[in-house]
Order: C-alpha cells, then structure tokens, then sequence
C-alpha cells in the first residue's frame, strides 16, 4: 500500500528521540521533508544529521514551545524553508509529575498550548497543502485512571477533546484532525528506562498490564502515526487511535 | 575444562573480549570547588597509599580465631563511640553501650564531664545496668545492693564488716578512658590509648563545619545483621555496588568520579549527588530521586527548566543563597558539600554519610562471641532551621535484618550481606578481590594489620 507521502512536508515537535524522533524516521523514510525541534541544540543537530541520511530534506532548529514567540518563529521559518506544511505532529510533552501546581501550567502551557499553537498557526498552510493531516499525540493515560492524579494525565485528556473539536472545526479546509494515545512506550532513554532503575514496582506492574508481556517501542506508534498523517487515511478524522499494546482495559465501542 | 584453576586461565583472546566487554563507561568530570587544605573541611585530594593487589583473606571474616585476634590487639586498643552527648544532659544520666563481652556506662558527672565504668559490680560480677539511656543517683547492684556513685565510688557495702579482707582496694568501679568529641562521647578499653584527639586526626578538622551538635537524632535503630562486622564497613566504602544493587541511586549520584582520601587510621570519599550517573542514558525528565534533593533546598522541580547537567550547580546555588532565609547556616561549608556525599570512616567501626542538612551514622559492632553475627547501628540526624521545635527523642528500636524495612536503599544493602557472608564460607572462594574503586577497603584492611601485627596502638 502506498502511503502518499513521498513529497510531502512534515513538522514534528520533540522529534530528537523516542516517538517523535521514531516518527521523524519512519516520514523521511517515506519521502517526507522534516522540520524537527528539541530543546537541546546538539541534540537537534545529531538528529537532523541522522534523519538527513534518509535522503529528504531535514531541518532543524533549538527551541523550548513554552515560549510562545520561539516556537512560532520556528514554525514559520519551518514552513518558508519547507515551502509550505502538508502534516503537522505536535508531540512535545512536560511529563508527569505532582511536585506542585507549577505542574499543571507547565503541562498546560507544553502538552495544550504548544498543540493548539502550532495548529492555528499551521491551519493556513495546512489548507494550501489540499491533503493537510495533524496527528497529535495524547496517551492512554487520559482514557484511563494512572498511577497519580496528574497534570499530565488531565492535559492529555483535554487534547483528545481539542482534537475532534478542530477536527470538525478546520474539515472544510481538507485538514483532518487525529490524534494517537500510545499505551507505555519503552526506549533507551526514555522515561520507561529509568523508572525500571527508579521505581521497579511501578514498571513491574506496569509490565504485567501488558497481554503479550512486554512495552510497545516508539517504531510502533510511528506506524500508526504515520499511517494518520498520510492521505491513505483520507477517511480517518476526528479519531482517536489507541495504540497501547492492549495496556488498557476497557471495552472500546 | 579441568579443575585445575591453573589451566583453567582464560586465552589471551577471551581475556581480550573480556575486557571489552567490562569496561568501566568514560564520563566528563563533574565539577568540583578547588582543592583545599582549609579552613573548613577540607577538599584537597589526599595522595593515594600504595597498597598491594593481593586477596584479602575470607578468613578475617569468618574464622573465630581473627575475632579473637582482633578483640585482643584491636577492639581493645582504639576509641570506640559510645553515645550521644545530647542523651546524657544532666549528672547522673548515663549510657549502658556493648562493645563485644563488654558493657560500659558513660556517665554524666556534676562537673558536667563525662566518664566510662566497666558496667560491673566488684562484688560477683553482677551487671549494675541494662544496655540504654537512662538516669542514676548511685549505680546500687540488684544482687547485693552493691552501691557505686555516678563517679564510680563505693557508697555502700552492706556488712561490709562481714568481709574479713575488707572492701575490694580501690576506689569503685573500674573507670575506661572517655572523652568527647563532635556531640558524642567516646571510651576505649585501652587505659593507655593516646588522646582522643589524637586518635580522630584529621576527622574534627573535616567534620566541625557541619555542626553536628546542633542536628537532632531522627531515627535511633539497631538491626542484628547475619554477617561479620568488617562485611558491612566494606559495603559502606565503596560505590562499585551502586550498580549492582541500587540502580535507583544511578538517577541519583556519580558512581564513577569518586575522590578517594585515606589518611592515617580514618579514609573518605566525596560522591557528587544531584547528578545522573555515566552508566544510564541521559533521562527525559528530572529523576524522582533528585526531585528529593531540590525540594529539600526549597526548589520546585516543576518550574526547573535548565538541563539536567546544571541541577547540581543551580542546587549549591540556590542553598548557598536561600540557607540563611531558611534559617540554615551553610557559612563553614563549601559549595559541593551543599549537594554532595561527604562519607568518612572512622576507624575502626563508624561510618558516616554527612551532608549539609542531615547525618547518616552508621556503628557496626561485632557479636560478641559469633563472627558471622553483628549489630548494625543506626543514628540518623537533621539540621533543623533555627528557631524549629526539637522532636521528641526517637525510641530506640531492635530487631532482626528482615523483620522491618529501614529503607529502600539500606533494605538493598542488608538483603545482601547475608548471601556475602555465607559464599564467604565457601571451600570455592579464597577472598576478596579487590578494585581501585574499593581502596578505602584494602586501605581499612591495611589499618586493621597495623593493630593486629602491633605497629599502632598503645605498647602493652
């Protein structure tokens, strides 16, 4: 099957590793150009040195998408470089944590604000691209209770409801809205790593939730993200695809 | 394959593949304040002893007769900590602590010294007290009511005039040397071991800046733990094992850039915490074991946004500016002792993890009779803001390794001792191989020798 995407102009937030960066991959892997951030600088330039190999064009650039003003010159350099947007993945998140109510303005401003920035600001070039896609990333953790009552879990929930909003909002235009929860996602240095060190019951249990007994990887949740993003999925809006290794328990109607 | 460990060696092929596949990570430095001799502790790196490679024999730890070896020429030769100062305020308050056979009161006298008896009536024998903190007028024997002042004295033989050779020719109760230092008190066995001063060389100079004295006793537990007392020293005096069993501590502290110091008797090493350690991959999030550490110094960890590489900088930082507000004296410390593990032994059986804003100490005693058997003390300490209510004194607990958790890192490392001691018996293992990252052990073992050959300690 043909995915459609060869050509197409993809920019993914927090794309140096783990999902983003397995998405950023498996895109330039299919034709797309990227434009990728992370916070780190030398982080950002080994990446686009690494996606480049694919043989589309990759740029890059160091920014932190709490600060509003950054973030948006970045999206707007992205896309004059890019010349134009065909796919947007909002996939920067602040994590978990209840270490105080700072929480919830950091989850608010990185997980919420950065999505909903980077969607309004795209819409325009999305609608130009005539098969505009958002895929953004939420997380299991938002359909189900976990671990602690954070931010975290709560700002994600709020993603899934902006998603089939803007979906329904910005469908005239040719955009279609997803957005993919992943179930807990294991990779060298990810946050699942070091909670095996950190917290081993907490990753013991976590591993017993899963029905075939091990994590799901970032290439998994790429493929479907991937498949979202592409006009193979012309069909598809206003969804949310759960791809969680089967780590949650309710019935899905 | 033959059983003969000779033939057994590996080629110099499997010896090369071996070593790639063991070797220790690199890792950039972590950055540490200038070398120092003082004021304050100091940071100077100590030239390392050059002490040979060779095993250290499992028979120190397992046979009866090193025990012995060690109680005649050792146990009895050194200072050995008895208590806290704090416990014992007022005349007549007294501390009953064991050392092997022994029992030793440390009493509070009216000129508010203390002094150490051997906790023995002169009459049969009888022990005068429990082991514990408590308070005497006169230490009056339960037997014959033997009656001894809190300076030792005879004050009553009942019918004495019925002992034809009188009362026994002295004055009371047999006294120890005893002194006081660092908000503890201390006694030897030995009535000719040197000043306590002397013997402690250069721990004051190191430890005064933290101020112990005026930290609070947060916990007071004596755990009875199913290996040698040596076993544990050695489980403190080194960070080889953080990856074998605390790989929580590897989000927590760098286990590779250690500053080793031994000096004479006594040896450190100084642990940077804040950091992550070479071994792990570089985190996505700010570890919930540091998280610890900056909510201790009043950070919040969910408003850091700098990378994980400055935390421990941004952390001696942040304490150096805030401590006075929050009614912390940091004045006599340097920056890294503000994050970092500054953790000493004393030899021969006191090992202590100090911080800025707390204390770990840890006695570990031998049994009396069994050397596979000891008693694991722990004191822990807090430096409390000025002005803060002091808590009530901490109960003294007892019991068995395994019968109550004492935390997940000190779970970690008493589940293991028990396993060291048993191989230790075993007919397959001869002693201890021992690495650079373990120099303060062959430098323990080193000073532990010079009292059993008779090369330190008082000649007699």
């Amino acid at each position: 099957m043909d995915l459609g995407l060869r050509g197409k102009r993809a920019i993914v937030t927090g794309a140096t590793k783990g999902i983003g960066r397995a998405i950023v991959d498996l895109l330039a892997g299919e034709g797309c150009d990227i434009a990728l951030c992370a916070r780190s600088e030398d982080e950002v330039e080994s990446a686009v040195r690494e996606v480049a190999t694919k043989g589309t064009q990759v740029i890059g650039g160091a920014v932190n998408v709490r600060d509003a003003d950054a973030y948006k010159a970045w999206l707007e350099r992205s896309v004059a470089q890019l010349g134009g947007c065909d796919i947007f993945i909002p996939n920067v998140s602040a994590g978990g944590g209840m270490d105080s109510e700072k929480n919830w303005w950091k989850c608010f401003e990185v997980d919420v604000l950065h999505t909903v920035r980077g969607c309004e600001f795209l819409t325009p070039h999305l609608e130009k691209s005539g098969h505009g896609s958002i895929v953004i990333i939420s997380s299991t953790n938002a359909l189900e209770t976990f671990y602690v009552p954070m931010a975290y879990n709560a700002m994600k929930a709020a993603l899934i409801t902006y998603s089939k909003q803007l979906s329904q909002f910005i469908g005239r235009k040719n955009i279609r809205v997803n957005t993919v929860s992943p179930g807990p996602i294991y990779f060298e240095g990810g946050a699942w790593e070091m909670i095996k060190s950190t917290n081993q019951k907490m990753y013991d249990s976590t591993l017993r939730a899963m029905p075939n007994g091990h994590f799901g990887s970032p290439d998994e949740v790429a493929r479907v993200v991937a498949f979202l993003a592409s006009p193979a999925a012309s069909i598809i809006t206003g969804a949310n695809v759960v791809a969680d290794n089967g780590f949650t328990k309710r019935v899905q109607y | 394959m033959t059983n003969d460990p000779k033939s057994d060696s590996l080629t110099e092929l499997e010896l090369q593949e071996l070593k790639e596949r063991s070797k220790a990570p690199n890792y950039r430095k972590v950055r540490r304040v200038p070398e120092s001799d003082g004021p304050g502790t100091p940071t100077a790196k100590a030239p390392d002893p050059d002490l040979p490679t060779l095993i250290i024999p499992k028979e120190r730890y397992t046979s009866a007769d090193h025990m012995q070896r060690e109680w005649q020429h050792m146990w009895t030769k050194v200072w050995l900590l008895g208590g806290l100062e704090a416990d014992i305020p007022e005349p007549g308050d007294y501390i009953a602590t064991e050392i092997g056979r022994e029992s030793i009161l440390l009493v509070r006298q009216i000129d508010g010294s203390v002094r150490a008896f051997f906790n023995v009536c002169l009459h049969r024998g009888n022990r005068l007290r429990p082991s514990g903190i408590s308070s005497a007028e006169t230490f009056k024997c339960q037997y014959h009511h033997w009656e001894y002042g809190i300076d030792g004295r005879f004050v009553r033989i009942p019918d004495l005039d019925t002992f034809p050779q009188g009362a026994p020719p002295c004055r009371g109760l047999r006294g120890l040397p005893c002194d006081t230092w660092g908000g503890f008190v201390w006694f030897s066995l030995d009535p000719n071991v040197e000043p306590l001063r002397t013997f402690l060389d250069p721990i004051p100079q190191h430890l005064d800046p933290y101020q112990v004295p005026k930290m609070v006793l947060t916990r007071d537990i004596t755990v009875e733990w199913s290996c040698n007392w040596k076993a544990s020293v050695d489980a403190f005096n080194e960070s080889y094992h953080v990856q074998g069993i605390h790989p929580q501590l590897l989000y927590y502290l760098h286990d590779l850039d250690i500053q080793i110091d031994c000096y004479d008797r006594h040896n450190r090493y100084l642990i940077p915490f804040g950091t992550v350690s070479p071994r792990v991959r570089k985190p996505p999030s700010i570890p919930d074991p540091i998280k610890s550490i900056m909510k201790t110094a009043g950070m919040d960890p969910a408003d850091y946004d700098e990378p994980l590489e400055n935390l421990r900088r941004d952390v001696q930082a942040h304490k150096r500016r805030t401590g006075a507000s929050m009614g912390k004296d940091y004045s006599q410390l340097n920056d890294d002792q503000l994050t970092d593990d500054y953790h000493y032994l004393i030899f021969p059986n006191v090992t202590l993890n100090v911080h800025a804003d707390d204390l770990m100490l840890f006695r570990q005693r031998p049994h009396p009779t069994d050397p596979n058997q000891m008693f694991y003390d722990i004191w822990t300490f807090e430096l409390l803001p000025d002005g803060a209510e002091r808590p009530a004194r901490p109960k003294h607990q007892h019991f068995q390794h395994g019968d109550k958790s004492i935390g997940l890192v000190l779970d970690q490392d008493a589940q293991n001792l028990p396993g060291v001691q048993e191989g230790m018996h075993s007919s397959g293992f001869e002693g201890l191989w021992i690495g650079s990252q373990e120099l303060r052990i062959r430098h323990f073992h080193k000073v532990l020798d010079d009292y059993l050959e008779g090369r330190v300690g008082s000649a007699k």
